[in-house]
Formats: C-alpha cells, structure tokens, sequence
C-alpha cells in the first residue's frame, strides 16, 4: 500500500477556514485603518498628539488619552482607533474560530486525544481574548 | 536595499533628537517611514529566511520614537499576519501539519500569555536590556546554527505516535514522496514553553527557535519544519497579541502600515530570492541583528538612550 501524501480531513477544513478567515481579517484591517487614517471615523487621540504620546509606557498612554482597554473599544466603535481594533480583533480571532470549527471535525471522526488538546487550546485562547489578564509596569 | 534601510534607521534615530529640540517632525512622517522600513524589512526577512518580526521589535524599538510596549504589540500582530497568510497554503501542500503542531501550539500558548504578562509588568529598562540580550543571542545562533534537510528518525516516541505526530508529504523539489514521524516530544515541549515565554515578552516571531526544535531535536524534515513553525507561531502569537490588545498596548498607526509593509516587501522579498545569494543576505540579517540588540542593551543599560 503506498504512502497517503495528502492532509487529513480536518486539516484540510483547518486550512480552509483559515484561509477565509485571514483574507477577511485582513481586510478588516486595512479598511478600518483606512476610515481612520482618512478622517471618515473621527480620532480618539488627534493625530497631531501621538507624537508626544507614543514613546510613553501604555499605562501612562492610557492614563492620559483614556484610550480603552479590555473589550471598552466595543463602546467607541464610531471613533478612528477603536474601530481600527475591531479589524485588528477580527484577525485576531481567526485561529479560535478554526480551532472551534476543529472541534467539531475532530469529535466527529472520534479522534478523542486530539478532541481535547483542540478544547484545552480554545480554554487558553478563550482565557487570553478575556480582558480578565491583566498586568503592568 | 540594505543602503536605504540604514539610511532610513540614520534618520529615525536622530528623528527624537530633532523633535526635542523644537524641530517640526509632523506627525504623519512617523507612519510613512514605518512603512518604508517595514517594506525593506519585509524583502530582507525573505531573502534572509526570518520572520519580520525577529527583525521589527529590535529594529523598531531602537530607532524609533515608539515605546517598547507599543512596539511589542505591534510586533506580534506583524507575526501573526504572515503566519496566518502563509498557512493555508503550507497546510493544504502537508509542508505543515496540524497534529505536529497542535500539542506544541498548546504549551507555547500558555506560556506566551505568561510571557506577555511578565514583559508588560517588567521595567522598561530592564525589558530592553533583556531584549538586546535575546537578539544577540538569536544572531548568535543564526551565524552558527545548522539545520538537516531529511534527519532520520529511528524509532518515534511514545507521546508522539499516541498524538498522531506523523505523515507524509510530495516534495515538487525532488519529485519524491516523504514520509515523517518525530522523537523527543516531550523535551520539544519543554523548548516550545521556553519559546513562547520568550515571543510573549519580548512580542517577537519564534520561527527562528521553532524550526531548529522541529528539525534538529525532533527530527522533522526542514520543510516540514519551516512550515509547522508557521502554523504554531500563528497559534502561539494570537494568544500573545489578546493581552497586548486588552492593555491597550495596540496603536493602529503602527500596527496597519507595518503589517502592509512587510507584506508588500515580502512581495518584492520572494521574486528578489532567485536572483539573490542566500549566504549574503544571512551575513546581513546577523549584522542588523547584532546593531539592533546592541542598540537595545545600551538602551537598556542607560548607555545610549
């Protein structure tokens, strides 16, 4: 019996997903810097500010600006930063949608081992997309 | 290339000087010369077969005005752009395989959040001292490093052929079809928790850590290796990137043009790589590593800030 050279069946779905997912968070990405960069979203910081501002430590930036932390942008989605982030965030959680969607595939084949290194991961993933870990200078 | 990178780092790093003393930087210049490093970094790290984002923090956080905190979220956000680009492709060809990555993917992870919280609790100076340190070191281990193209692996561990850790793969190259299984994993594992501290503290790419742990501890082919590092840096990366989102430590105006730089200029990176000599392009990137961990350490030290 010869060698099968071509990927499982959920990498195949991981790849796909993986694929649309990126090409849609990256879009995001640049559409949203776009609306920001061009002044069709009004800034939270005038650009003209960030100068002095961006060599500080992010607490102090944060402090100063009241720029939002954890899932805050959420509320501020009509200004330039925060609706950046949300194109940012969308790339962002590329690899917990196909790992959800991994999931799924890997329970349905009964591959049980894998089933639960997938969840444990989408537990860790999940654990960082909350704003409960915090930290600072 | 190499030319206008350093003339373009000259400027950036008498750029602070210029704007203390009164003179008239607008601000917008800041993200136009971001993004012409970004470019001319984006075709180095091809040609020099790096990660950019081994090449942005150090880079970056030396020559410009940005706080480090700020460099090291955009840093893995620039990481994670290419490794999720790159891998659909690389997964679909089996040159990247899910099962390897999966239980490598899920230490780093764990230990890149940890990483991200220790680096942003950390003081600066000493943050910046550490990092020079680290990108000395990776110099180091990129001038002297070796890799195996096809390492034989007798017999695989236990942990691995539990976890399904093998398989196969057509190499277009050679025309032939590998087959590949690994050994070690459990001490893999134990490099892979080190080098996701390392990608979330310093909001570096680890390709240039994962790939000798594939290839020369695990015995995986090197492309296979190339590839799975991609996979696992665009898992271990996302998990880093959240914490730096949740502190605020993301600024769209560095993190947009840097990620369309360096992906332009890998662009220009991959039609340059048939026509370059691989050898001269690594001498370079040891070299701008070596200037870019040096600034650091002095930074850090207080010597030249």
């Amino acid at each position: 019996m010869g060698l099968i050279v071509s990927p499982s069946a959920e990498q195949e779905v991981y790849a796909r997903w993986l694929d649309w997912g990126t090409r849609i968070g990256l879009a995001a990405v640049v559409a949203t810097f776009l609306a920001y960069a061009l002044g069709v979203a009004e800034p939270l910081v005038p650009p003209e500010r960030l100068p002095e501002l961006w060599s500080l430590p992010v607490e102090r930036y944060v402090a100063l600006t009241g720029a939002p932390t954890g899932w805050g942008w959420l509320g501020l989605i009509g200004k330039g930063e925060p609706l950046c982030l949300l194109g940012i965030a969308l790339m962002s959680s590329v690899t917990l949608v196909c790992y959800l969607r991994l999931v799924v595939a890997l329970v349905r084949s009964g591959s049980r081992l894998s089933a639960g290194i997938a969840i444990a991961q989408v537990v860790v993933l999940l654990a960082a997309t909350s704003s409960l870990l915090a930290g600072g200078h | 290339m190499t030319r206008v990178l350093i003339l373009i780092l000259g400027w950036c790093a008498a750029g602070p000087a210029v704007a203390a003393d009164g003179g008239a930087l607008a601000w917008w210049i800041w993200p136009i010369a971001l993004f012409a490093v970004t470019f001319a970094l984006g075709v180095v790290a091809v040609l020099g077969g790096v990660g950019g984002g081994v090449l942005f923090v150090p880079i970056v956080g030396g020559f410009f005005p940005f706080h480090i905190d700020f460099v090291r979220g955009a840093g893995l956000l620039l990481a994670l752009s290419g490794a999720l680009s790159a891998a659909p492709a690389l997964m679909r060809g089996g040159f990247a395989s899910l099962r390897l990555a999966m239980p490598l993917a899920l230490v780093g992870s764990v230990t890149s959040i940890i990483g991200a919280l220790v680096g942003l609790a950390l003081p600066t100076r000493v943050l910046e001292a550490a990092l020079g340190l680290t990108i000395l070191a990776i110099a180091a281990i990129m001038a002297t490093g070796s890799k195996s193209g096809g390492p034989e692996v007798a017999a695989p561990d236990a942990m691995s052929t539990a976890l399904g850790m093998h398989g196969a793969y057509h190499d277009p190259a050679t025309g032939r079809d590998v087959e590949w299984r690994v050994r070690r994993t459990p001490q893999a594992m134990v490099a892979f928790a080190g080098i996701g501290m390392l990608a979330g503290m310093f909001g570096l790419g680890a390709g240039w850590a994962n790939v000798p742990v594939l290839n020369l501890l695990m015995g995986a082919p090197l492309k296979l290796s190339v590839g799975t590092s991609g996979l696992v840096l665009s898992i271990v990366d996302t998990s880093a990137a959240w914490v730096y989102i949740n502190r605020g430590a993301v600024l769209p105006m560095l993190v947009a043009p840097s990620i369309v730089g360096v992906m332009l200029g890998a662009r220009i990176g991959v039609r340059l790589l048939r026509i370059t000599p691989a050898a001269h392009v690594r001498r370079i990137v040891v070299a701008v590593l070596l200037i870019s961990g040096g600034r650091a350490l002095l930074k850090g030290l207080g010597i030249w800030v």
